[in-house]
């Protein structure tokens, strides 16, 4: 009897998906994870998940996992060890960059990694190669919000965290569909409107969020300067702006002033009555507190930190910021995106946003790497998708870590012709992606529940990631990937074991980050950064009492709107914009792989408008041809009312779908691509 | 020897578990007992996970180990009887003990009756609850309630309609009603909760009633089964736990206490069903809340009622996937499943990311039911309305149609 009784053991850890970091218990039996149970303790969801978190267990142990590295020889990838891996790594990189210099290289970190990944990768490849050519895919998502709010406020990151908005008198959620992209952030909002607090929402689109809202403004795609300059010159006009705040707190005012001088009337552009322009413009600067939450909606567009910035405009120019129930809060997208720019995978900043270009700053980190003085770079390095761009030439070996570009980034079919250009690519994910075809060597990664460590969450607070399970196969744990790296280069300084090692060499060259000990982060509460030292509780509300600029001062900036690069016209009418369904993450490596969400949505779709399908003959669930200048994808009709007419609704997680279409123009301060808008084509398939 | 019905007091005689032992220690002392005997082969329990709000599920087979388990934890709101379901295969492998409170008992008879688990091979020992309180609520009302620093509390009870905390350097009470008045204490369905002493249970064990010399020193315990007079008389016999005839005076005060905290709950069902509104009003608000649902499945997930293996929401004739706001009959197809054996354990609503009270409204539904057709779920073995429902033709037309809907497995479990 009783031979072998089953064992239950709960490992409390962070969701891998989205930038909210619920807390949620791994349930591990006999080394594998066999469900998610919730994690009531988390005070960030109190044990809530949405579709996403509760099944995140399920892709762990997937058959196709990568378990050994895989190395390219003729057409064929041959299983490899890891010594011969590291030797063919080492030596391609080392050559390259001897023979070409640093320039010649290109690291692409993700945002789906823990910290510790993110901040060896960029200490490997600046110690190594002495580079800047370091990014991470928070380019394709808040690049704008920390370019913009970087202008601002002296900071790029969210102001308040997520639970605050209870304490606002009035949430407006601008291009953000948080119901479905950040879900448990939409609970607080949830909660916010049970208390009666109340929430409007702008988007383009009758969203699930714009459900939620008291009010639902709709407005033509990418007009986010007009409405806002808009609704400034009401707030001025009426003289409802806070005039103390300006005073005491800001500088620029004037320039703002006359900019938007211009605006108002904005119908013309944003397609909203100028009167329903001053009501919400009186309802925003007559809050007691109001808090602004933006997503990709205002950043992925080639006006992206512009949008940003007018968001700050709005907060500045009514006092909403530095106290509780205000703020400008982007929803980050990825578990990590906040995580892997605070641990410095960017081109012109260390961990902590330590500039490159500084000297001082410079000799401090050659100090704490252990490096020659003088030589570390003080060049800006290449962006993510323009190191895509610069592949061939003079980019000849590149890096990516767990990342898809093939999928993620637009115009796939550029992606796949540039990527084909290098001599050298190393691929490290957890599965055969897309863009692993197009690489020399493949590494198998170890997946959020196989390692200790950190994700940051888009409200700063750093959540831990516990091991639950070993990693399958001969897989390893990223960090150490770069560790031995590193050690087989004759590197010192990465001998790493743990990933508190890691975190503990970042603590000791990153001022901001100096406090948060893992043993801090051992309560679920954990801490938000900034924390300068040990007995420092955190920051949850940045910009209290002054702003986190030079000179302690905000920055009005006097924006004028400009069109999307490319608009719809006579050949390509409709306007398409991108977005996410809350069944997926991303390009599905993950999502795809538990069983329900592939069942909720296994196909991409696209929302068309009902009188827009009458014309076309277009009947629900129909498939459709959609043609971009760049490319085409055939999908199936959703015909709602949801969309206005000529504008169509795409996710992006599908292979050969939303970004065959998407444009790759860049917004030419953060380099984001315009993946939000594009103008298309749409045909119907006739049959045969 | 006992037997059923009888009321004891009860403590530990054993050395190492009267150390830590609270009320005398009696059902650490009967769990031990229980191993030993073989009684069990495993006992479900809850331990402290990172602090005194964090409550998580432990397995234990060797005695030693009992002494991890948290004592009362008030602000742990596990459900333990679909834990067994979902991951030890019911008690097909395991003969389990395990600590219940009221909506526990209940889990376990409704998942017996859909043959998930077999009562005869778990030992339930009922424990006293007059509520629990969600782990992030109760620190955000001691910190504001209270005026404490959560995290320096390290104990806390419910007695005599108090919420109390120790922490260092003192102590404080708050009457429940009044946190609740301001928007803290118990959880929704806790306060409905009419479950307060799990007779269902082998033994239903506290300390109501405990007074005179033994107060605060020993366990009251009452006999509610074959099963559990063994245990004790077992336990007797093996000289670690000693028991004596309760105090009548405490007896009687073990009834107020019950009736008193029954009439609380009946106060808050007539609170919260009146506040749903009638007819047409409640299913409008019923419509209005659940159109927030974003289809995350964890009130199924978590639901002691559902057990099929193929839930019928997922059928895309009933229910369209992959879309928002889910088509109502999402919600339709819980409560025609559900609501006649629902038995107001709260974890839909706890769990619920778009805060829908779904415990609220399954258990109004519930109620309704009760009074129609005098079902009430959770005490005993009786099956739900639904198990009678025209068996043979039901069963005849799922053989024709090769359905996979829920009648199916009620009587015959489809093996994973």
């Amino acid at each position: 009897m009783s031979a072998e009784i089953p064992t239950l053991t709960y490992v409390p850890t962070t969701c891998p998906y989205c930038g909210v970091g619920c807390g949620l218990n791994l349930v591990v039996q006999d080394g594998k994870c066999v469900g998610v149970e919730p994690y009531k303790r988390s005070p960030i969801n109190e044990g809530k998940l949405c579709p996403k978190g509760a099944t995140c267990w399920e892709f762990v142990h997937s058959p196709d996992r990568l378990t050994t590295p895989l190395i390219k020889k003729g057409d064929k990838f041959e299983k490899a060890s890891w010594d011969e891996a590291f030797d063919l790594i080492a030596k391609k990189f080392k050559e390259t960059s001897d023979k070409l210099g640093p320039k010649s290289l290109g690291f692409q970190v993700s945002c789906r990694t823990v910290n510790e990944d993110c901040y060896a990768m960029q200490k490997w490849a600046r110690v190594a190669f002495k580079t800047n050519n370091i990014d991470n895919c928070a380019r394709i998502c808040h690049g704008p919000s920390v370019a913009g709010l970087s202008l601002c406020f002296g900071s790029g990151a969210a102001t308040n965290p997520f639970e605050d908005v209870l304490n606002s008198d009035l949430i407006v959620l601008w291009g953000s569909n948080a119901v479905e992209a950040h879900p448990l952030a939409a609970r607080r909002v949830i909660q916010a409107k049970k208390k009666g607090i109340k929430v409007v929402v702008l988007d383009p689109r009758y969203s699930p969020t714009a459900r939620l809202a008291d009010k639902w403004i709709r407005f033509n795609p990418s007009t986010h300067i007009a409405l806002a300059n808009s609704m400034m010159y009401w707030i001025i006009r009426e003289g409802l702006e806070d005039k103390e705040f300006v005073k005491k707190r800001t500088k620029g005012f004037e320039d703002l002033k006359k900019t938007v001088e211009k605006y108002a009337d904005v119908e013309s552009i944003t397609g909203v009555p100028t009167e329903k322009v001053k009501e919400f413009a009186r309802e925003y600067a007559n809050a007691k507190s109001a808090v602004i939450i933006y997503c990709l909606g205002i950043t992925e567009l080639t006006t992206g930190t512009d949008n940003v910035r007018s968001m700050g405009n709005l907060s500045m120019l009514t006092g909403n910021i530095g106290r509780p129930g205000t703020g400008v809060n982007p929803l980050r997208g990825q578990n990590n995106v906040q995580g892997a720019c605070d641990m410095g995978a960017y081109p012109n900043v260390y961990s902590g946003y330590q500039k490159c270009e500084v000297a001082d700053i410079r000799a401090s980190m050659e100090k704490s790497w252990g490096m020659p003085a003088g030589s570390l770079p003080d060049w800006y390095g290449v962006t993510l998708t323009e190191q895509i761009n610069q592949c061939g030439d003079p980019i000849k070996a590149m890096y990516i870590l767990g990342l898809n570009p093939v999928v993620s980034y637009p115009d796939s079919n550029h992606v796949k012709a540039s990527l084909e250009k290098l001599d050298f690519l190393v691929v490290q994910d957890i599965f055969w992606t897309e863009t692993c075809e197009f690489a020399d060597v493949v590494l198998p990664g170890a997946c959020f529940a196989e390692k200790d460590g950190t994700f940051t969450s888009g409200e700063r607070r750093v959540n831990r990631v516990r091991k639950a399970v070993d990693a399958p196969g001969e897989s390893k744990i990223d960090y150490l990937v770069f560790a031995e790296l590193a050690q087989r280069m004759g590197l010192k300084g990465f001998d790493w074991k743990t990933g508190k090692d890691v975190w503990d060499d970042m603590r000791a060259c990153t001022p901001s980050m100096r406090g948060v000990t893992y043993e801090k982060m051992e309560k679920p509460e954990s801490v938000h950064w900034p924390c300068p030292a040990e007995d420092h509780p955190g920051t949850p509300i940045l910009h209290c009492e002054k702003f986190a600029c030079a000179d302690g001062l905000g920055n009005f900036f006097g924006i004028e709107y400009r069109p999307p690069a490319e608009v719809a016209d006579k050949d390509y009418p409709y306007t398409l914009m991108t977005g996410r369904v809350i069944f997926h993450y991303h390009t599905r490596t993950q999502t795809d792989r538990c069983e329900v969400l592939h069942y909720e949505v296994p196909e991409s779709y696209i929302q068309i408008n009902t009188q827009d399908a009458k014309e076309l003959g277009i009947k629900n669930g129909e498939k459709i041809k959609v043609r971009s200048r760049r490319g085409e994808t055939i999908t199936k009709a959703r015909v709602t009312d949801d969309l206005a007419p000529k504008v169509l609704y795409m996710a992006m997680h599908f292979d050969k779908g939303a970004n065959n279409l998407t444009n790759t123009a860049l917004d030419p301060l953060s380099k984001m691509p315009e993946l939000k808008h594009c103008a298309v084509a749409v045909e119907k398939i006739r049959e045969a | 020897m006992t037997k059923k019905g009888d009321m004891l007091y009860a403590w530990t005689t054993d050395a190492e578990i009267q150390k830590k032992a609270e009320l005398g220690g009696a059902v650490t002392a009967l769990w031990k007992y229980a191993l030993e005997s073989k009684a069990v082969d495993a006992i479900l329990a809850v331990t402290k996970g990172v602090d005194l709000y964090d409550a998580k599920p432990v397995i234990i087979t060797d005695p030693k180990d009992l002494a991890k388990t948290a004592g009362s934890l008030h602000c742990g709101t596990l459900l333990m009887p679909k834990l067994i379901k979902k991951y030890l295969g019911g008690t097909k492998h395991t003969k389990i003990g395990v600590t219940v409170k009221g909506c526990d008992a209940m889990a376990f008879y409704e998942l017996a009756k859909r043959k998930q688990l077999d009562l005869d091979r778990i030992i339930m020992i009922g424990v006293n609850c007059g509520g629990s309180v969600s782990p992030v609520i109760a620190r955000k009302m001691i910190a504001e309630k209270y005026g404490v620093d959560p995290n320096v509390v390290h104990k806390e009870e419910i007695d005599k309609g108090q919420f109390i905390i120790e922490y260092e350097g003192g102590h404080k009470g708050i009457s429940v009603d009044e946190l609740e008045e301001a928007g803290f204490g118990r959880r929704s369905n806790c306060r409905r909760c009419k479950m307060k002493i799990p007779r269902q249970a082998d033994l239903a064990c506290g300390n109501w009633g405990v007074i005179g010399p033994k107060a605060g020193k020993a366990t009251f315990v009452e006999v509610c089964s074959e099963k559990g007079a063994a245990l004790l008389d077992g336990a007797v016999k093996k000289g670690i736990l000693a028991t004596e005839a309760p105090n009548p005076k405490g007896i009687e005060i073990r009834g107020k206490v019950e009736g008193a905290m029954l009439k609380l709950g009946d106060k808050w069902r007539k609170k919260d069903f009146e506040g749903l509104g009638d007819g047409k009003d409640r299913l409008n608000k019923i419509m209005s809340e659940t159109s927030r649902c974003i289809k995350c499945y964890q009130c199924i997930d978590q639901c002691p009622i559902c057990y099929c293996v193929d839930c019928t929401t997922k059928n895309p004739v009933y229910v369209p996937p992959g879309e928002l706001p889910v088509n109502f009959m999402f919600h339709l197809i819980r409560y025609a499943h559900i609501a006649d054996s629902c038995v107001n354990c709260g974890q839909c609503e706890e769990v619920c990311p778009a805060e829908i009270p779904n415990a609220l409204f399954m258990h109004a539904q519930q109620v309704e039911l009760e009074k129609m057709f005098g079902h009430v779920p959770g005490l005993d073995m009786e099956l739900p309305l639904h198990a009678f429902v025209e068996e043979k033709a039901e069963r005849a037309r799922l053989a024709n149609t090769h359905s996979d809907m829920i009648y199916e497995n009620v009587f015959n479990p489809v093996p994973k």
